[in-house]
């Protein structure tokens, strides 16, 4: 599944991380519409990641199928109509079992790439 | 797991939901650019340069509305179903382009379906109405290692009881036989029966519809056809029970077969009976099948027959000489199959090529559009489509162009086989060739369209997607790179077109010179004007004397009737299908060719005034006349070649020849000397069945045994038909007997040149097609080379250049390639002529007049195809041509 044009010089995303990066968004920030889930990641990864925004709404529209995020059209704080997407109950477990995933994946490639010294590993 | 099946009936969802969601899309990414924008200003931009940033982050709009429907709903149906819309509205957009190629397609594809409707219908169907037919097959005779003949009775009785392979054999006649059937008070009509044994039913799993069919060892029973029923009894139960005189003899309805069941040839019956036992081990009149036991394979059964068939020449040496058996898989033309498949391959082989100009045509006309089109696509190229994506597209209307024509050409195809079905010469026997549209030709004509549309669309769509996006959008129209390679490929198109179609009509013009050739070829012998009616004498109760004396009284009768000029009667007609074995020939002091003991000629038993009424020329001696009776001295006519071979240099009259006959039982021939009294000329096609014997031998019915075929032939005066006179004369003789099949001469020598006949109007129509379609190729290439050019001609024209040159200029390049491609198809039309020489009775495989034909047409064609375009196009303003940027 394609998870968007990322501008790549900056950063690779790699397949489904966009999908867990909206996730956490979500987790953290509580109902967010889809400009606002763009720009906190880009905030929170100090504009290393610039996405093409569009794909956002992909990636949205595939958790919303599977029913880990819900969609609420409503106003914003400047009263502008916009679609607030918020994490079900599922999207929270789900959002656990990949964040859990995620640590230990990327916990064994740090260990890959800088291999603890010999003092360390005794 | 649980969210992926949720996102699966989602995306069924979506698809219901498109105009909606899209339009939430739009809504989101509006106020997206909103929100954008006003965090923008608030960082301190300019409202334009807000917005003009935003709009940047978000990315291509289009895009993420492809991205958005691809992860929403089933992309490849939506797409598809996107492809074909804008694949029908571009189509709909160029009716003529589309009208031609859809036409020639259809022509083409049409014309395949119509050949493979034949051969399936032909080799390939399994005969309806049976149970698992893949277990049934043919079990046929070959005389000295060939061919797959009929057996005898005793010999079918003796191999079904010994071989243990099948769970059944049974036997029937070859074809049914007219019959007279005594109606309820009302005339006598004719019927076509064909016996079987009791257990043919049951073999083959044949159900009934009514009533039953043979299941025990019975005589005098009938089963009717499920169509004779409906036809003759209107479906009518009480006729179960009834009794049918058929010639003469009762036969009680035991029931109806199914209606699927139509027998196992292409030759139908009305009714089944019982087979009637004839002890002769010699003739052969049964067809055998059988149902192999399960788990026993084609080749284990065709191992045991061979056993059995050589014990078979062993105990009977002289019936079963040289007589091996041979199995087959069950085939509506049991031996037959070979031949009517060697020609319907060669037909194929024609229409395919047919098929291939038609595509290369299409292939062309698909590449002029794809560059007119190149602006276009480069667009969408740049905007990011991807190649695949565009490659799809332009397949997709391609698919839907051969959709079309498939669809065409299926309705097409009904119309041209019944078109090649009317060419077949009227037959004397009724034949099931069912036609019908079955989703096999439906299947075949799709399968074909659609690799063809792969074929002739995959190239021009690489082309047109290759990534000379630049040059494309500046619309260069001088001819870079790029382009010279597509003219390259467009022109190999145009030579492959002409070669094609070139081989094609020299192949149809030899086939027409071929057809010509043999129809005023001398055939020796005249039948136009002359009807064939067949009488079975035999079967009314007549026997040796009263029927040759009944057979006598009646052509005297049809001589009186008016309007006949000659009549007689014969028992074959030279060209037919059918002949006699009578016996052998012995000459003294003359050795037989191959070792054999006796000469086998054709022979042929007739009343006087045969050779005036035929128009066969007797070249010594006398015909027969009224004194030749069964008590006075036997006489013979013998053919040109027998006489020379027989007596060389010699006069053959005064001669005496023996005839050698077994009679059943009996291990030695029997012999009766013939006195030679005349000397026929040869007929030039013998009949097809035994053509390859040049020994023909007459004999006079008077002194000859009645046989069970005879048919009264008589000649009109005025070219009428006489089928009216033959048949009253006959009937009112002796109420019992009737015509049962009436048939000009004319038709009758048609049936031998059927397959010629059918050869060259297809190759001929086909030719003519190819021909069309090759005009619109050579004409589609060089307008468009034409139209790239508008722009140089304009120059040309502004800075004084004479029209006519300029003409020339364009024709000599369009020329160039029709020649090119008219000696290629010059070549291999060669090449075609002399492997098709043997069919062409004797016309010459490398006719000069056709191939220079051919090739003037061409350079007409080409001619035309180039001069129409190029003197258009240099009537144009110079000053337009310029502007047309």
């Amino acid at each position: 599944m394609t998870t968007g044009h990322i501008h790549g010089r900056k950063l690779d995303l790699l397949q489904g991380t966009l999908d867990l990066m909206v996730l956490q968004t979500l987790a953290a920030m509580g109902p967010q519409h889809g400009y606002g889930v763009a720009r906190r990641i880009e905030q929170v990864s100090c504009d290393r990641v610039i996405l093409n925004q569009g794909t956002i709404y992909a990636a949205l529209v595939r958790l919303q199928h599977r029913r880990l995020i819900k969609a609420e059209w409503g106003t914003s704080d400047n009263n502008r109509k916009a679609c607030f997407y918020s994490l079900t109950a599922r999207g929270r477990t789900e959002l656990e079992e990949r964040a859990s995933n995620w640590r230990r994946i990327s916990d064994v490639m740090d260990r890959i790439f800088e291999p603890p010294t010999e003092e360390e590993a005794k | 797991m649980m969210s992926w099946v949720y996102a699966a009936l989602a995306r069924i969802r979506a698809l219901f939901a498109r105009k909606r969601l899209d339009r939430q899309l739009e809504d989101q990414l509006d106020a997206h650019i909103a929100f954008a924008t006003e965090d923008n200003i608030e960082k301190g931009m300019t409202p334009e340069a807000a917005r003009r940033e935003a709009l940047l982050k978000l990315g291509s709009r289009d895009l993420t509305r492809e991205l958005h429907s691809e992860a929403r709903g089933l992309p490849l149906l939506e797409t598809l179903a996107r492809d074909v819309a804008y694949g029908a509205r571009q189509l709909r957009r160029n009716p003529l382009v589309t009208f031609t190629t859809v036409l020639t397609l259809a022509i083409a594809i049409g014309a395949s379906t119509t050949i493979f409707t034949l051969a399936e219908a032909l080799l390939f169907r399994d005969p309806a109405g049976v149970d698992e037919p893949g277990r049934l097959v043919d079990i046929g005779v070959s005389h000295k290692g060939v061919g797959f003949g009929s057996n005898s009775y005793p010999n079918y009785v003796d191999i079904a009881g010994r071989a243990t392979s099948f769970d059944g054999i049974y036997a029937h006649t070859r074809f049914p036989n007219g019959t007279n059937l005594a109606g309820p008070g009302g005339p006598l009509e004719p019927v076509f029966v064909m016996e079987t044994s009791t257990n043919f039913f049951t073999v083959l799993g044949v159900k009934p519809a009514m009533g039953r069919v043979f299941d025990r060892v019975e005589r005098d029973a009938a089963v009717l056809s499920y169509g004779y029923w409906k036809r003759r009894f209107n479906r009518d139960p009480s006729v179960i029970g009834r009794t049918l005189q058929l010639n003469g003899r009762p036969f009680a309805v035991i029931g109806v077969a199914a209606e699927s069941f139509h027998g196992t040839g292409v030759r139908a019956p009305d009714i089944w009976t019982p087979l009637r036992v004839n002890d002769s081990r010699v003739a052969g009149w049964l067809v055998m099948g059988g149902r192999l036991k399960h788990g026993v394979s084609r080749s284990q059964a065709a191992a045991e027959l061979n056993v059995i068939g050589r014990v078979l020449q062993a105990e009977y040496p002289i019936e079963n000489k040289e007589k091996d058996l041979r199995v087959a898989a069950l085939s509506p033309l049991p031996g037959e199959s070979l031949p009517v498949a060697g020609f319907l391959a060669l037909l194929m082989a024609i229409v395919m090529i047919v098929l291939a100009i038609a595509c290369a045509n299409v292939s062309g006309v698909l590449l002029a559009r794809a560059s007119a089109r190149r602006q276009e696509i480069a667009v969408r190229l740049a905007i990011g489509a991807g190649r695949s994506r565009i490659v799809r597209q332009l397949l997709t209307e391609t698919v839907l162009l051969f959709a079309i024509s498939a669809v065409t050409a299926i309705a097409l195809a009904r119309g041209m086989t019944l078109i090649l079905v009317s060419q077949l010469p009227n037959l004397p026997f009724p034949i099931d060739l069912t036609v019908s549209l079955d989703w096999r030709i439906v299947a075949f004509a799709m399968a074909l369209s659609f690799v063809a549309a792969l074929m002739s669309g995959l190239t021009p769509a690489l082309q047109a997607s290759r990534r000379d996006v630049l040059a494309a959008i500046k619309s260069d129209e001088t001819l870079g790179p790029g382009q010279l390679g597509r003219l390259r490929l467009r022109n190999t198109f145009v030579v492959t077109q002409v070669a094609l179609s070139v081989w094609l009509v020299v192949v149809a013009g030899l086939f027409v010179r071929a057809l010509l050739n043999a129809s005023v070829l001398d055939a020796g012998f005249d039948l136009t004007g002359v009807e064939l009616a067949s009488i079975n004498l035999r079967e009314m109760g007549y026997d040796a004397a009263t029927g040759a004396v009944h057979a006598r009284d009646l052509v005297q009768q049809v001589r009186r009737a008016p309007g006949v000029e000659a009549a007689t009667i014969a028992t074959v007609i030279p060209g037919g299908f059918e002949g006699i074995g009578l016996g052998g020939l012995s000459v003294a002091g003359v050795l037989p060719p191959d070792g054999e003991p006796y000469f086998s000629p054709t022979w042929n038993v007739i009343e006087p005034d045969y050779f005036a009424t035929i128009r066969m020329p007797l070249l010594d001696g006398r015909d027969f006349n009224a004194n030749d009776l069964a008590g006075t001295p036997p006489v013979v006519i013998l053919g040109e070649g027998a006489a020379r071979k027989f007596w060389p240099g010699q006069r053959a009259v005064g001669n005496y020849v023996e005839m050698m006959r077994w009679t059943p039982g009996s291990q030695t021939p029997t012999g009766k000397k013939l006195l030679v009294v005349g000397v026929a000329r040869d007929p030039k096609f013998g009949s097809l069945v035994d053509g390859s014997s040049n020994v023909f031998a007459y004999l006079p019915l008077q002194q000859e045994h009645l046989q069970v075929w005879t048919m009264v032939v008589a000649r009109s005066t005025d070219g009428q038909p006489l089928t009216g006179v033959i048949r009253s004369t006959v009937e009112t003789a002796n109420p019992n007997v009737i015509v049962e099949s009436s048939q000009a001469g004319a038709d009758y020598a048609a049936l031998g040149l059927a397959p010629w006949r059918i050869a060259a109007s297809v190759s001929g129509t086909l030719g003519v097609v190819g021909l069309l379609v090759a005009g619109i190729g050579i004409y589609g290439v060089t307008a468009y080379v034409i139209t790239r050019r508008t722009r140089e001609i304009g120059i040309r024209i502004a800075l004084g250049a004479r029209r006519e040159n300029v003409i020339m200029l364009i024709v000599k390049q369009g020329m160039g390639l029709v020649l090119l491609g008219g000696v290629i198809g010059l070549l291999v039309a060669a090449g075609a002529a002399l492997l098709l020489k043997s069919f062409l009775f004797g016309a010459p495989a490398l006719d000069p007049l056709i191939f220079s034909a051919a090739t003037l047409l061409f350079m007409i064609i080409g001619l035309l195809a180039c001069v129409i375009p190029a003197s258009r196009a240099t009537r144009i303003d110079p000053i337009n041509a310029l502007r047309n940027e």
